[in-house]
């Protein structure tokens, strides 16, 4: 039944996938999963690969295991007391106990307990094919609660270990009691019920001292769910676009002479061979590729705000790509003088501070280019020209479709300045290429 | 056969009960543990410990932003075969001649060429079986090496330059990975899908208590509840450069030399608070605080 897990997580945007259960299952193989709470501990290893993935994961696992439903912002909490499943835990964990007045609170935080309890947290494990052989999976409602038959071979104090089963049966089973569940909850060695020996229960395992300590799991739900770290900024904002990376892994570096110096094989070999047989090694200078990437984004005025979004996720390509040789600027409408090192535009620096950089840096301007005409004065058409001069290599991106282009007078006097491409895969492509085809003498 | 018992830290190292099962759950899978988390957090601490609890076998691979697959597994130095060739024809020639002196090969013989490969961390630690390999800080790696490193991790196999030695370990034996990151660069999605993840999150105030025992077991409970407050409200200024665990241990280490009225009133003086914050402009803003 596990089966509707990856397409049920990937909804979640979390990646998840046959792989994922293969490797549940042989976590299972291997003995690891025992509990619910290992359940959630192994998915997680598998399938967070973030921080970011942890709130939607969370999530997941809460509706898909529990049916708790955890709405956007919701504390777990509430989303565990309004829903059903505490309801009949509550239920089922009052009548077996004698609790006067309970606070819920507390409730829950038993609730979580048993949801997170791992077999880490069990110091006793009692073999579980005994149990196995003895449940019968056909086992009505009625039968647990008839009599105490069933309670007697429970052995509440103990956690079963169900790993010597094979993965199947215990599908099969799941699948099984899932069924009969539909009608009732109910005791002995069933899923989500209570008297948990069972291998995704919880209740009975919690008591009589068998857990060393409180487990963290829950613990760590709520505060993962109450932390916005947890959650992506904007899931809509995986773009795939493959044809980006593509097009900025074709940017081509300068080669680049270190102190270090290798041994030139080829060389070594022909010229030993010509000294008839006497071979000195030849050394040759590491070469090692380099390349410079300069962006330079307008994030000034509200007409680039359609864009930041592209912009962002272009940026964050560049980052992956570039981590190490990229370095980003920040201008409002035009260059005049200065550019700025942060998006707030508090920390100016001169131009000057550009133009003196190596002339093979790759520099790359974002902005829509559209202004007021005299915004575009004498000064900045100077610094557009000094930019020009020095780097053969630069490029304006504009996210403002071409066909609109010719409407703008000031896209059209930068468009003769600097070569501009619009700001799709496409037109990121054609102006990398023509970044390439420029040598820097 | 590989170690694959639960471990829970040591003395000396607290681990966390979540690192513990992930680092668990990856040595069970015979998977790379992939940490991330701030720093300061132990992500390096954990194989070290771990290896040196254990007395096993610890191999290290600091990432650079040179590193490459070659370096992690073995490298094959043509140099040093060249050089030792030469010398024995030589030897041969002075032979002949009668000259009774050789050079030596230094106990290489160029006729066995796997006198040449030197093994980087990754052989050396899968010839050895139930070791532990540390690949630190792989973000700091260029951009192929995470993708080339999973190829030659996920097939338990390397193939040694030239000598075609091959290192093969089975899935009993695999050696425990872990490999560390701080989130400079993203890692490939491929990659992160081969490693089991764990995010290590900032020690909260009962568990640093816990760890600064572990350290400085001698010191004061309110001294250290002291120093613990300051701490953390430091932490929630919004520094440049947050404090983090191995900042206060130096500042206790600092402070436990006073004794107690007079320890107390020095963290609340924040005396020595140079073992904390690490930028001008944090000691600024502090100060302004």
């Amino acid at each position: 039944m596990l089966e509707t897990l990856p397409t049920f997580f990937r909804e979640y945007d979390l990646q998840a996938d046959i792989r994922t259960l293969l490797l549940l299952r042989k976590a299972m193989q291997k003995g690891l999963v025992k509990t619910l709470g290992d359940i959630f501990n192994v998915l997680k290893g598998i399938v967070v690969k973030d921080p970011t993935d942890l709130g939607p994961f969370t999530r997941a696992f809460y509706e898909y295991f529990l049916e708790i439903d955890i709405q956007n912002g919701e504390r777990l909490n509430d989303a565990i007391i309004r829903s059903e499943t505490f309801r009949k835990w509550r239920d089922e964990y009052l009548q077996e106990n004698d609790v006067k007045s309970p606070e819920l609170d507390e409730l829950v935080t038993l609730f979580l307990d048993e949801v997170h309890l791992t077999s880490y947290d069990i110091k006793e494990i009692i073999s579980g094919k005994d149990i196995y052989d003895q449940d019968d999976p056909y086992l009505q409602d009625e039968f647990s609660q008839n009599g105490d038959e069933g309670a007697a071979e429970r052995m509440l104090d103990k956690m079963a270990d169900y790993s010597e089963l094979s993965l199947e049966e215990l599908m099969r089973r799941m699948e099984q009691i899932a069924k009969e569940q539909k009608s009732k909850h109910s005791g002995g060695s069933h899923w989500i019920g209570t008297g948990g020996i069972s291998p995704y229960g919880h209740g009975g395992a919690a008591k009589a001292g068998i857990r060393v300590g409180g487990s963290g799991g829950g613990k760590m739900a709520r505060k993962v769910l109450n932390d916005r770290k947890f959650f992506p900024i904007d899931k809509n904002a995986i773009i795939n676009d493959n044809n980006v990376d593509a097009a900025l892994a074709s940017l081509k570096g300068i080669e680049e002479e270190s102190s270090e110096s290798k041994l030139d094989i080829t060389a070594t070999i022909k010229n030993g061979l010509k000294r008839g047989g006497l071979f000195i090694p030849e050394l040759r200078n590491e070469l090692n590729k380099k390349l410079q990437v300069i962006l330079l984004i307008d994030n000034g005025g509200y007409s680039m705000d359609p864009y930041i979004r592209t912009i962002r996720e272009l940026f964050k390509k560049m980052k992956t790509r570039f981590a190490h040789d990229l370095e980003t600027y920040y201008f409002h409408n035009t260059i005049y003088e200065r550019i700025y090192t942060d998006p707030q535009r508090r920390k100016a620096l001169p131009i000057e501070r550009l133009t003196n950089k190596d002339p093979n840096y790759r520099i790359f301007v974002i902005g829509d280019a559209s202004m007021a005409p005299y915004e575009l004065d004498r000064t900045s058409v100077n610094t557009y020209l000094k930019l020009k001069k020095k780097f053969k290599k630069i490029v304006w991106l504009n996210p403002e479709p071409p066909k609109y282009w010719k409407y703008s007078h000031t896209i059209n006097l930068i468009k003769q300045l600097i070569d501009m491409y619009p700001l799709t895969p496409k037109g990121i492509e054609t102006a990398v290429r023509e970044m390439n085809k420029k040598h820097t003498s | 056969m590989a170690d694959t018992t639960f471990w829970t830290g040591s003395e000396k190292y607290l681990c966390e009960k979540d690192l513990a099962q992930a680092f668990h759950m990856s040595r069970v899978l015979g998977m790379p543990l992939l940490i991330e988390g701030e720093p300061g957090t132990g992500k390096t601490e954990l194989p070290i410990q771990y290896a040196s609890d254990l007395k096993l076998d610890l191999f290290v691979y600091p990432v650079g932003s040179k590193s490459n697959v070659e370096q992690f597994v073995a490298r094959f130095d043509h140099v040093k075969y060249l050089r030792d060739s030469q010398v024995e024809i030589l030897n041969a020639q002075r032979e002949e001649k009668g000259l009774a002196n050789r050079l030596s090969t230094g106990g290489r013989n160029p006729e066995s060429l796997s006198d040449y490969v030197s093994k980087g961390p990754a052989a050396k630690a899968f010839s050895s079986p139930n070791s532990v390999l540390l690949i630190d800080e792989i973000d700091k790696a260029p951009r192929e090496f995470p993708n080339d490193l999973l190829y030659a991790l996920s097939h338990r196999k390397f193939i040694l330059p030239e000598s075609g030695e091959v290192v093969e370990v089975s899935e009993e034996n695999m050696p425990a990975i872990v490999i560390t990151s701080n989130r400079e660069q993203e890692l490939p999605t491929a990659f992160k899908g081969r490693c089991i993840y764990h995010y290590i999150h900032f020690p909260d105030a009962n568990i640093m208590r816990e760890i600064i025992a572990k350290h400085h077991p001698t010191v004061d409970t309110d001294v250290v509840n002291t120093a613990i407050d300051v701490f953390y409200h430091l932490r929630k200024l919004g520094l440049e450069r947050s404090p983090t665990t191995r900042e206060i241990l130096n500042w206790l280490k600092y402070i436990k030399q006073f004794a107690k009225p007079d320890a107390i009133k020095k963290i609340n003086d924040l005396e020595g608070v140079g073992a904390l914050i690490k930028t001008q402009a944090d000691l600024i803003k502090i100060k302004n605080s």
